[in-house]
C-alpha cells in the first residue's frame, strides 16, 4: 500500500527572550502573522503546542483560544502535550492527520510563556514533567537528575568537567548566529566551570534559559506543498521506565528505543554527516543523545563536538532557548530553513535531518527524520 | 563656572543649601547571609555588595531622617523656623497612620507654620521630596524646604534582597538659588505603571519581580529620564563631572551609566551601596552627598534617583563656591561608611525585629 506523504512547507519563528509586554496570544499571534504572510492562506487543522500554558498562563484548551483569538471559525484544533517533546508530539499527530487525508493543510504552534511569574514558581512547574507522586513531593527536580546523571557519566568514563563544557561552549558559539537565539554570546570552559551551580556538577551554563518563545510549521500533504517543502519521512516515539528504576543512567532508553525502530529509513546515510538536533535542556543530555544515536562511541561524545558541523546549529536549548512546549518546533523550524536556505550563518546540501527531543532524564522521547524534496 | 544652559526653567532658581547624611554603625557582611541560606558565594561579587548596614533596636527611619536632616540644616547655615515644608521619603516608617515628618520637624525645631507629609515611592520617594519643596520654593509658597530620603529597609530573609537591604537616611535643605552650595540646572521624572517590586498591605516583607525588576523598571526608566534630562537642557555626558544613580547594589550604577556613556570615572565616586547597603530612600542622595563633600565649585552632577512601581527622576546640578564654606561642618559619608562595626546575622535579626517575641 502507498503511504500518503507529508511535508513541512514554511516555518516561522519569534526571538525567544523575556518578553514582558507579549502575553501567549501575543506570541501566538506573532507566527500565525508571519504565517498568514508566508501561505497566503489559512490552515485546515490546528495544533497547539504547550507544556506549562495551564500552570503559567491559566489557559486550559489554548488551541480553541487561539482560533477565537485570530477569528478562525469552525477550524479543528486540539492541544497536545508531552513535556518538553509536546512540539515534536504535535508535529507527530499533524503528520499523521495528514497522512490520514483528514486535512491537508495543519499549522502547528508551539508556545510557551515562561515569565508571567518568578523563577520559583517555574522551576516547580516545570519540575511537574516528572512523577508528581513520588519525585516532585519529594523535590527532585529535572536538573537534579542531570546531575546524578553528568556525575555517573564522568566516573563511568572518566570524563571530566571541562570536557563536558564543550557542549554549551559549541551551542553558545552556534547561537551567535541565530537571530531568534535568546543567549547570543559566546562562552568559554572557565565560564561554565567558574558560573554559578545549579546543582553540583550542573553550572548556570549548563542549564538552559528561562525564555518566551513561539515557533510554527506548516504541515502539508502533497497537494498543499509548497515549493519550499521538506518530507517528514517519519516520527517515532517512545516512553522510558524512571530514572531510579534503570539498570545504567547513562543511557537514554526511550531515546534508544525510538532509534531502533527509525535507523533503517536512514538507509545507509553517516549520521556525523547528517545536519542534527539533540535535546540539551543541560549540557550531559546533548551527550548521551550523540551516544545514545551512535554519532559517538559510549564515554567519547565530548571529544566529537567541535567536528560535527551541522550539530544543533541554532544553539540548542542551552543557549538557543527551550520555552518548553514550542523548543521541538523550534528545532524543526530551524532545520527546515538550514535545508531550504541555510540558517545561522549556515548551509546544509545533505539529504537528510534528524530531529531528537526528550523530556526530563529520556521519560519520553521523539524522532524526527526529515528529508529533503 | 559652567554656564546653565537653560535660565527660564523654574528649578533654575532654587538650590541646595544643606546636605546631610546618617549611616548607623553596625555592619553585616553580605557572605554571612550568602553562607547562611546557602547562595553561592560568587553572587555578592557579581552584584557587588560586600557588606550592609543595619540599624540599630533603637534607630528606625524617623532618628536617621532627623540625624542626617540636622547636619543638613547645620551646613545651611539657616534658622528651622524659616522651613516651610518638611517632607520624609520612606518605605519603613515606624507608624503605618501618623507623619514621621511631623516628628522629625519638631524634633528639629521647625516652624509650625508648615506642609509636612511621608511621601512613598519605593526608593524615588525622597527624590519626590526634594522636587516638591524645589517647586514651592520657586514658587513663592516657602522660603526653605527641607527634604529627607530614610529606611531601614525589609527584606525576606533568604530572599537576594536581603544581601542589599540596608538602613541609612539622607536629608536635603533647598532654597534660594542664589543661597546656595549647588544650583539647580534642570529636573524631569519619568512614571509608569510597572510592577516591578511591591510590598502589599500588613505584609512585612516585599516581593520582586525578579529579572523584571531589572531591564524594564530600573534600567528602562533611569534611562528614560536621564535622556529626557539631557535633551531639554542640550547636554551630553561630556558635560557632566559625576553621574549618580539609584544603587539597588554595586553593579546596576555602572551597568546603566556605562548604556548611558558616562565613563565608570564619573560614576564612582557617587558610589556606596557596595560597602553599607542599598539604604533605598537614600540610596541615590546618599551617593549625591557624598559627592559634594569632594566636588568643586562649577562642577555639574547628574543625580537620577529610581522607585520602583516605578519612575525615575533625572537632576542636573551645578556645585557653587559656597560648597567649600559648608563641607566641614557636618559628617561626611566616607567617615559614616569608615564608623562601623560588624554584627552577626544574629545580631541583625535581633536588630531588625525579624525574631519575633512578645514583650
Amino acid at each position: 500500500m502507498q503511504v500518503s506523504k507529508a511535508f513541512i512547507s514554511a516555518a516561522c519563528m519569534t526571538k525567544i527572550g523575556r518578553h514582558f509586554k507579549l502575553g501567549i496570544k501575543n506570541l501566538i499571534h506573532e507566527v500565525t502573522a508571519c504565517m498568514e504572510e508566508k501561505t497566503g492562506s489559512r490552515p485546515d487543522y490546528l495544533i497547539v503546542a504547550s507544556a506549562l500554558s495551564a500552570l503559567q498562563t491559566h489557559q486550559l484548551d489554548i488551541a480553541s483560544i487561539t482560533t477565537q483569538y485570530l477569528g478562525w471559525n469552525n477550524i479543528p484544533s486540539m492541544r497536545v502535550e508531552t513535556g518538553e517533546t509536546s512540539g515534536i508530539a504535535a508535529l507527530e499527530l499533524a503528520q499523521y492527520i495528514v497522512r490520514s487525508g483528514a486535512a491537508s493543510k495543519v499549522l502547528v504552534i508551539g508556545v510557551e510563556k515562561m515569565t508571567e511569574y518568578p523563577s520559583n514558581k517555574v522551576n516547580a512547574d516545570y519540575a511537574k514533567i516528572l512523577d508528581y507522586d513520588t519525585e516532585y513531593v519529594r523535590n527532585i527536580t529535572p536538573p537534579n537528575y542531570a546531575a546524578l546523571v553528568m556525575k555517573e557519566y564522568m566516573r563511568k568514563y572518566g570524563v571530566t568537567r571541562d570536557d563536558v563544557a564543550e557542549w554549551p561552549v559549541r551551542m553558545h558559539a552556534n547561537a551567535v548566529s541565530n537571530p531568534y537565539a535568546q543567549l547570543r554570546f559566546p562562552v568559554s570552559k572557565e565560564g561554565v566551570r567558574n558560573a554559578m551551580v545549579i546543582s553540583e556538577p550542573i553550572t548556570l551554563l549548563d542549564a538552559f534559559p528561562i525564555g518566551d518563545g513561539a515557533a510554527a510549521v506548516l504541515v502539508t500533504d502533497e497537494s498543499a506543498r509548497g515549493k519550499d517543502a521538506v518530507e517528514v519521512v517519519a516520527i517515532t516515539s517512545a516512553s522510558a521506565p524512571s530514572l531510579y528504576l534503570r539498570d545504567d543512567m547513562t543511557e537514554l532508553p526511550a531515546t534508544k528505543a525510538a532509534w531502533a525502530s527509525l535507523r533503517r529509513k536512514l538507509e545507509a546515510q553517516r549520521l556525523d554527516e547528517v545536519a542534527l538536533q539533540v535535546h540539551d535542556s543541560y549540557s550531559i543530555y546533548g551527550i548521551l543523545a550523540l551516544e545514545t544515536l551512535g554519532v559517538s562511541d559510549r564515554g567519547k561524545a565530548c571529544s566529537i563536538i567541535p567536528s560535527l558541523e551541522y550539530l544543533n546549529v541554532g544553539g540548542g536549548l542551552k543557549a538557543r532557548g527551550h520555552p518548553i512546549g514550542a523548543t521541538g518546533l523550534y528545532q524543526v523550524a530551524e532545520t527546515y530553513e538550514l535545508m531550504i536556505e541555510g540558517f545561522a550563518g549556515k548551509q546544509y546540501s545533505g539529504e537528510y535531518a534528524l530531529i531528537h527531543s526528550m523530556s526530563g532524564p529520556d521519560y519520553n522521547a521523539r524522532l524526527a527524520l526529515l528529508r529533503r524534496w | 563656572m559652567k554656564g546653565f544652559k537653560v535660565l527660564s526653567r523654574p528649578e533654575a532658581k532654587v538650590g541646595i543649601l544643606g546636605w546631610g547624611a546618617y549611616i548607623p554603625r553596625q555592619r553585616l557582611k553580605a557572605s554571612e547571609i550568602a553562607g547562611l541560606w546557602g547562595f553561592e558565594h560568587s553572587i555578592t561579587k557579581a552584584l557587588w555588595i560586600e557588606e550592609k548596614a543595619v540599624a540599630a533596636a533603637d534607630e528606625d527611619a524617623v532618628t536617621m531622617g532627623w540625624y542626617a536632616a540636622r547636619s543638613a540644616i547645620v551646613r545651611a547655615g539657616i534658622n528651622p523656623q524659616d522651613i516651610g515644608a518638611v517632607f520624609v521619603g520612606t518605605e519603613s516608617k515606624p507608624y503605618a497612620v501618623k507623619p514621621s515628618a511631623t516628628i522629625i520637624a519638631d524634633a528639629l525645631n521647625v516652624s509650625y507654620k508648615k506642609l509636612s507629609t511621608d511621601m512613598e515611592f519605593a526608593c524615588r520617594a525622597g527624590s519626590e521630596g526634594l522636587r516638591i519643596a524645589t517647586a514651592l520654593v520657586a514658587s513663592g509658597t516657602i522660603k526653605y524646604g527641607l527634604a529627607i530620603g530614610s529606611d531601614t529597609a525589609q527584606a525576606n530573609p533568604g530572599d537576594v534582597l536581603e544581601l542589599t537591604a540596608a538602613s541609612g537616611a539622607a536629608a536635603y535643605v533647598v532654597g534660594p538659588a542664589e543661597e546656595s552650595v549647588a544650583r539647580f540646572e534642570g529636573m524631569v521624572t519619568y512614571i509608569t505603571d510597572t510592577p516591578d517590586f511591591w510590598r502589599r498591605d500588613c505584609s512585612h516583607y516585599p516581593l520582586h519581580g525578579e529579572g523584571f525588576t531589572g531591564d524594564p523598571a530600573y534600567f528602562h526608566h533611569i534611562m528614560t529620564s536621564v535622556k529626557m534630562l539631557m535633551e531639554e537642557l542640550g547636554l551630553k555626558p561630556e558635560d557632566f563631572d559625576y553621574a549618580v544613580f539609584h544603587q539597588p547594589n554595586g553593579k546596576f550604577p555602572l551597568r546603566v551609566g556605562k548604556k548611558l556613556g558616562f565613563p565608570k570615572e564619573k560614576i564612582l565616586p557617587g558610589i556606596v551601596t557596595p560597602w553599607i547597603g542599598n539604604t533605598y530612600n537614600a540610596s541615590a542622595l546618599l551617593g549625591l552627598a557624598k559627592v559634594l563633600d569632594s566636588a568643586k565649585p562649577g562642577q555639574r552632577i547628574l543625580v537620577a534617583p529610581f522607585g520602583s512601581g516605578a519612575g525615575s527622576d533625572a537632576i542636573s546640578i551645578i556645585v557653587t563656591d559656597r560648597v567649600l564654606e559648608v563641607r566641614e561642618k557636618a559628617p561626611k559619608v566616607e567617615e559614616l561608611i569608615a564608623r562601623k562595626k560588624y554584627i552577626s546575622y544574629a545580631q541583625y535579626a535581633r536588630s531588625r525585629h525579624i525574631i519575633r517575641r512578645i514583650v
